[in-house]
């Protein structure tokens, strides 16, 4: 399938540190954060509210610059955002003024795909997501999951190598997020992108990653990162899932 | 019972809206009653005063009437479109682009800032000395005062718009891959300020009718003289003719305007 020849990239952050300045002084937001992803890899990053995860994502982003440290995205540094990586925010952040098809179309667009070949690829993608029959409806006529999934293909269209994603099923009720686990799930494994995937909970984090890298407060910092030896899909009745999730909820704790 | 007035009350609505014309039947009718009050008070009172004080509505029809099949009404609004058109315009363009650039760039926003903060306040009534003297008694003078006063609400609308941009729609696009500000202006920017801009325009086409009047205040021609050599005469109807001209102007324009502004903001 055209949508899938970049591999996964290797992502390498090295002493990342992050402080704010405040009028109560100087705040570490992030301490001395080290860690490495694989390619094709698929990791959560999981940590209770202000524990400096979406700071982090930010600077894995490229959106903020770290204050020591850097992120190293396939051998270069990273310091804007760029087409290597596809960013799924929580809010969505569609394009209001465009239709489900040309949010997807944008990245193409900027990359001067020609036009039958761009379009047969949007239509993929709305295929992949499940939109079929929505390409011309605006982001105000859609419900929050099918927003999500229109901003997951316009992500995916650039074909980037690495899908970084901040709580992006957080926004949608529990029912359309478990079916959208299991889709970005099938993505995942149809595309071999690496994914980074940024939430507050456990069970989602539990269910989606190979590893989990387990965060904690005061400052932000890694505290274990845990390998999640089960095969998908996964079940929550699963007595080793249960295990799992008691490991990682203990980390945050400690 | 409450119910029932609720039922009755819901199948009059559905009844008296023509969704299809997009009128409201109920509105209308009232818009309508609220009219014939209007007019009905104003002829109570003109009874009572001379006609050069407030004349009857009856006269100032009859005077509307004649002046247009005498041709001197098309012949002054055909005057004054010649510089309302191209005042509204330029000053709408320079107005939109300068608030898009000033808004996006904080760089010449601080530049400019001290100039734009003195100019702002001058009346566009205050520059006619500078209408007479850089471009002449004639249609150009009167479009420039028509397109300061257009410049400044674009302006400040476009500037709004582009300030209220969020950030994280600028960040997408960036990790979509747009590089250069140009094309984040351009394919970000304006059409997530679109709506403000767009009110901003309609604004401006308004107070541009407003500006007519004042525009003529040295001597061009158009309905805005008639207005101010009528009211010299103590011609009340006339007068009252020619403000009648410009709310229909006005009225038309806008609706015009509001069926494109509904159009290309159909996403919203």
């Amino acid at each position: 399938m055209a949508i899938n020849h970049a591999g996964g990239s290797t992502v390498r952050v090295e002493q990342v540190d992050k402080q704010y300045d405040s009028k109560q002084g100087t705040v570490q937001a992030l301490a001395d954060i080290n860690f490495e992803v694989s390619p094709g890899e698929f990791i959560c990053l999981v940590g209770p509210s202000g524990c400096g995860k979406t700071t982090l994502f930010r600077i894995l982003a490229g959106l903020e610059p770290p204050t020591s440290g850097e992120v190293i995205l396939n051998g270069s540094t990273v310091t804007k955002p760029n087409t290597d990586m596809g960013i799924v925010f929580q809010e969505y952040h569609l394009f209001p003024w465009q239709t489900v098809r040309e949010n997807v179309a944008f990245g193409l667009k900027k990359a001067n795909v020609p036009k039958d070949e761009r379009s047969q690829r949007v239509q993929q993608l709305i295929d992949l997501v499940g939109l079929e029959g929505f390409e011309d409806s605006y982001p105000k006529e859609l419900s929050g999951g099918m927003k999500q999934r229109v901003a997951l293909a316009r992500a995916l269209a650039i074909d980037p190598s690495l899908l970084l994603m901040d709580e992006p099923f957080g926004a949608v009720d529990a029912q359309t997020r478990e079916m959208l686990q299991d889709e970005l799930i099938d993505i995942w494994r149809e595309t071999n992108k690496t994914v980074l995937f940024v939430t507050h909970d456990v069970e989602e984090a539990v269910k989606l990653a190979d590893r989990v890298v387990v965060m904690g407060r005061n400052p932000g910092s890694i505290r274990g990162i845990v390998e999640i030896d089960l095969v998908r899909p996964r079940s929550r009745a699963d007595p080793e899932f249960g295990e799992y999730y008691e490991r990682v909820r203990d980390l945050i704790h400690t | 019972m409450a119910t029932d007035i609720q039922q009755e009350l819901e199948r009059a609505a559905e009844t008296t809206e023509l969704p299809w014309l997009g009128i409201d039947l109920r509105r209308t009718a009232l818009g309508i009653g609220g009219l014939a009050l209007f007019v009905t008070l104003w002829w109570i009172a003109s009874l009572f005063q001379p006609d050069f004080i407030l004349p009857s509505p009856l006269a100032v029809a009859e005077r509307f009437v004649s002046e247009a099949a005498s041709g001197e009404m098309t012949t002054a609004l055909g005057q004054s479109v010649r510089h309302w058109i191209p005042g509204t315009i330029v000053g709408t363009l320079l107005g939109v682009a300068t608030g898009i650039a000033l808004g996006w760039s904080r760089l010449l926003d601080d530049i400019s800032s001290p100039v734009v903060r003195t100019l702002r306040p001058v009346p566009p009534l205050a520059l006619i000395g500078f209408a007479i003297a850089w471009f002449g008694i004639n249609h150009t003078g009167a479009a420039f005062i028509i397109a300061v006063g257009a410049f400044w609400i674009n302006f400040y609308a476009s500037y709004g718009g582009v300030e209220g941009v969020s950030d994280d729609l600028l960040d997408v696009a960036r990790s979509l891959g747009v590089q250069s500000d140009l094309e984040l202006i351009r394919s970000v920017v304006i059409p997530a300020a679109s709506p403000e801009i767009m009110t901003g325009i309609r604004t401006g086409i308004g107070r541009c009718w407003m500006l007519v009047v004042a525009s003529e205040i040295f001597g061009v021609p158009g309905i805005g003289r008639r207005i101010l050599r009528a009211s010299n005469n103590l011609q009340v109807d006339l007068v009252i003719t020619y403000i009648l001209v410009l709310s229909l102007m006005f009225l038309l324009v806008d609706t015009v305007f509001r069926a494109v502004q509904k159009r290309v903001l159909v996403w919203r």
